[in-house]
């Protein structure tokens, strides 16, 4: 039905209902974003989101702003980052003006980003308590499980050893099977023993004291290359 | 060229307008004769000759030498007479009476040549946008478009290009950029089939400037990566070019690239652009403190840009010493210039480098230290700064930032011993970098060499020349022959 209008996007063609229109097309796009939110389908949500986003950017002029929009973006933004598509998460906020930036949703994402960038991973589990939106929640959880496994590659080059019981809080598990399944799963090479888990054989790539023969005479010889062609 | 003709003009204050009219007006239609025999031998340089020698008498245009020269180089009462008087203004005009008796005489007698038609435009583009006439210069830069799309002569090339420039120019200051990036695009498409490089290179310069003025990175940089590539016309294009790819890696994260870039446009960019070079330079200062590096002091102190650059001195002051409370600060008292410059998002992306630098220090200082006491120097303010502490130094861990690890149950940091840096390869490897460099440099150097034409061919006598050409007349006779068997 949205194809008949045409007012839409790319055409923006002046007609009597023009607002009315665009602003129906934008409502349905936006319950779409958020249906795919809740039946959990990421690809679903890029694209809606894409579909969504003329209206936000270049239909601005002519709509009313929708109360919807900051949280979408907010969402958006929370969807790169659970992605790790950090470059594309700061191109989207460019496009921000600053008192868009204010707003609680986007500066919730926002500072999500930095601590994660950070390291500051206990502030990003905090802030899982106070969503702005409860539909934030699926993709928070998406995050919790990002930043496990953060901590686990951290831990593996930071500690020699942790207890079974510290490595248990650190990644935020709620018995020591779930600790002992996931370090099989994801990270065979750590041992478990004596009541702590190891971290030795993941610190095995020791700097090889060979010398890079090769590339040494490969470089000499370039060199001597390029200063026969200046004499 | 251009403090030659200033300087004149100085001398002959006395003399007034008169005797400095008629000056320009004769300056202008030597340039009108240097464009045609350009465009009869169809050489291009000479053209652009023609527009440098325009720009010096730029500041000098008058509304009545304007009309003058109107009146020499068009037809009175044509079409394009009628549309680009209307743009000046009618003023002195016991002047231009002077001036049109003499040159109605000559007109009529030669044909108008697209080049000089087009090069009337440029000239009253020029004139409105000094004169600070916006809308009309929007008025007069969109027909000149019009007419220019509609011809198709290679030594329009070079004029064409700067009127694309001045188009988006003047469509800029009235704050309508959006309004003709459907026309660019449409422009880029025109110049890429007929293979206009000049007009293909300003073009994606001007598109690429049109979406970073909206912040569309996500569009620029689809443009800009599907767009043909070639070697450079114009320094000043590439330049351009240069900043905006910098200013498009530096937003997607690439700052090695992106560093390379600007310092690149910073480097090559014309002395006189100092405006361009103090963005660049910013922009470059802040790429590099985002790759952890801290730009020299002498950066700062360049000629001219020491006031401009002041609040990123600061800012990189507080990223070296790697205290928080004072890069808050700076960034606080500097708010207003960050968000004109529009690098506010990029320096809050700093904060974190002012951490590891911070870290970076403790680690160097002690061989262990608590967490606790990490967190206090590093000034966490959060409800668990422990914790925080602990996790952030396990990822600068990780990222190989420190050397350093953790001992979760006693709680300290414990820092490695820092190895000797000459048993690595790191002093091979800067040695062959700086090696590289210069060798690149010389190649280069060697390759941008020009030589004046002929100058090999002198040597050889007069007698053996005749001989080298008549073997060359008959190879081309031949060729020609064979040519002509082929069809």
């Amino acid at each position: 039905m949205l194809t008949g209008f045409r007012s839409l996007p790319p055409l923006f063609e002046e007609t009597p209902n023009s607002v009315h229109e665009l602003t129906l097309a934008r409502d349905i796009f936006e319950h779409a974003v958020l249906l795919s939110v809740k039946i959990e389908d990421q690809d679903a949500f890029e694209r809606d989101f894409f579909q969504l986003k003329p209206y936000y950017t270049d239909a601005r002029n002519r709509l009313p702003e929708s109360p919807n929009e900051y949280m979408i973006l907010g969402l958006n933004l929370l969807r790169l980052l659970v992605q790790n598509r950090i470059a594309e998460f700061h191109t989207e906020l460019e496009l921000l003006t600053s008192t868009a930036l204010e707003n609680p949703c986007i500066k919730h994402a926002v500072e999500l980003e930095q601590s994660f960038m950070e390291g500051a991973y206990n502030r990003v589990l905090s802030a899982k308590q106070n969503v702005p939106n409860e539909t934030y929640g699926y993709f928070m959880d998406l995050l919790a499980k990002t930043v496990r496994d953060e901590i686990a590659g951290c831990s593996e080059k930071a500690y020699d050893y942790l207890s079974i019981n510290d490595a248990r809080q650190m990644l935020l598990f709620t018995s020591d099977q779930e600790l002992l399944e996931y370090s099989k799963e994801e990270h065979p090479e750590w041992e478990v023993k004596d009541g702590s888990v190891f971290f030795q054989k993941a610190k095995d790539s020791a700097p090889c004291k060979e010398i890079p023969s090769l590339q040494l005479i490969n470089q000499t010889l370039s060199y001597a290359r390029e200063l026969e062609r200046i004499v | 060229m251009t403090q030659d003709v200033e300087m004149k003009d100085h001398q002959t204050p006395s003399h007034s307008v008169s005797s400095s009219v008629p000056s320009t007006l004769q300056h202008l239609k030597e340039i009108a004769s240097v464009i045609e025999t350009g465009s009869y031998a169809k050489e291009i340089r000479r053209i652009m000759r023609a527009i440098r020698l325009t720009m010096g008498l730029r500041r000098k245009l008058t509304a009545s030498v304007l009309s003058a020269f109107l009146n020499f180089a068009l037809v009175p009462g044509s079409d394009v007479h009628a549309r680009l008087s209307g743009f000046v203004p009618k003023e002195g005009e016991h002047d231009m009476e002077v001036d049109t008796a003499t040159s109605v005489t000559q007109t009529p007698a030669k044909h108008v040549l697209p080049e000089l038609e087009i090069y009337c435009y440029l000239l009253v583009l020029l004139f409105l946008i000094d004169q600070k006439k916006y809308n009309e210069a929007k008025d007069c830069s969109s027909a000149s478009i019009a007419r220019v799309k509609s011809l198709n002569r290679r030594t329009l090339d070079v004029l064409a290009s700067r009127l694309y420039f001045y188009y988006s120019y003047s469509y800029e200051l009235t704050g309508d950029l959006a309004e003709i990036r459907g026309n660019l695009l449409a422009l880029h498409r025109i110049a890429t089939l007929r293979h206009d490089e000049l007009g293909q290179e300003t073009l994606l310069n001007l598109l690429l400037r049109n979406y970073l003025h909206y912040n569309l990175y996500d569009q620029a940089e689809k443009l800009r990566s599907k767009a043909p590539r070639f070697e450079a016309h114009s320094n000043q294009q590439f330049c351009r070019y240069l900043f905006y790819l910098g200013k498009i890696r530096t937003i997607q994260l690439e700052y090695t690239d992106a560093k390379e870039s600007l310092l690149q446009a910073a480097r090559k960019a014309p002395v006189a652009a100092q405006g361009f070079r103090i963005l660049c330079n910013k922009w470059a200062i802040l790429v590099r403190l985002l790759l952890g590096e801290i730009p020299e002091r002498t950066t700062f102190m360049q000629k001219g840009m020491e006031k401009a650059l002041r609040p990123y001195f600061e800012l990189t002051n507080a990223v070296r010493i790697g205290d928080l409370e004072l890069f808050r600060a700076v960034a606080e008292k500097f708010a207003g210039t960050f968000s004109a410059d529009r690098t506010n998002n990029l320096i809050v992306r700093l904060r974190h480098n002012v951490i590891r630098t911070g870290l970076r220090n403790i680690s160097i200082s002690y061989s262990r230290i608590s967490l606790v006491d990490v967190a206090k120097k590093l000034r966490l303010d959060s409800a668990n700064p422990v914790a925080d502490a602990e996790s952030i130094v396990a990822k600068a861990i990780r990222d190989g930032a420190i050397d350093a690890t953790l001992d979760h149950a006693n709680g300290w940091v414990v820092s490695k011993e820092t190895g000797d840096i000459y048993s690595t390869t790191e002093p091979q490897l800067a040695f062959n970098s700086r090696i590289a460099f210069c060798l690149n440099m010389h190649n280069e150097a060697v390759r941008a060499l020009r030589f004046p034409p002929n100058t090999h061919k002198e040597k050889e006598g007069a007698e053996k020349r005749r001989e080298r050409q008549q073997q060359e007349q008959e190879l081309a006779q031949h060729i020609a022959e064979e040519d002509d068997d082929d069809f």
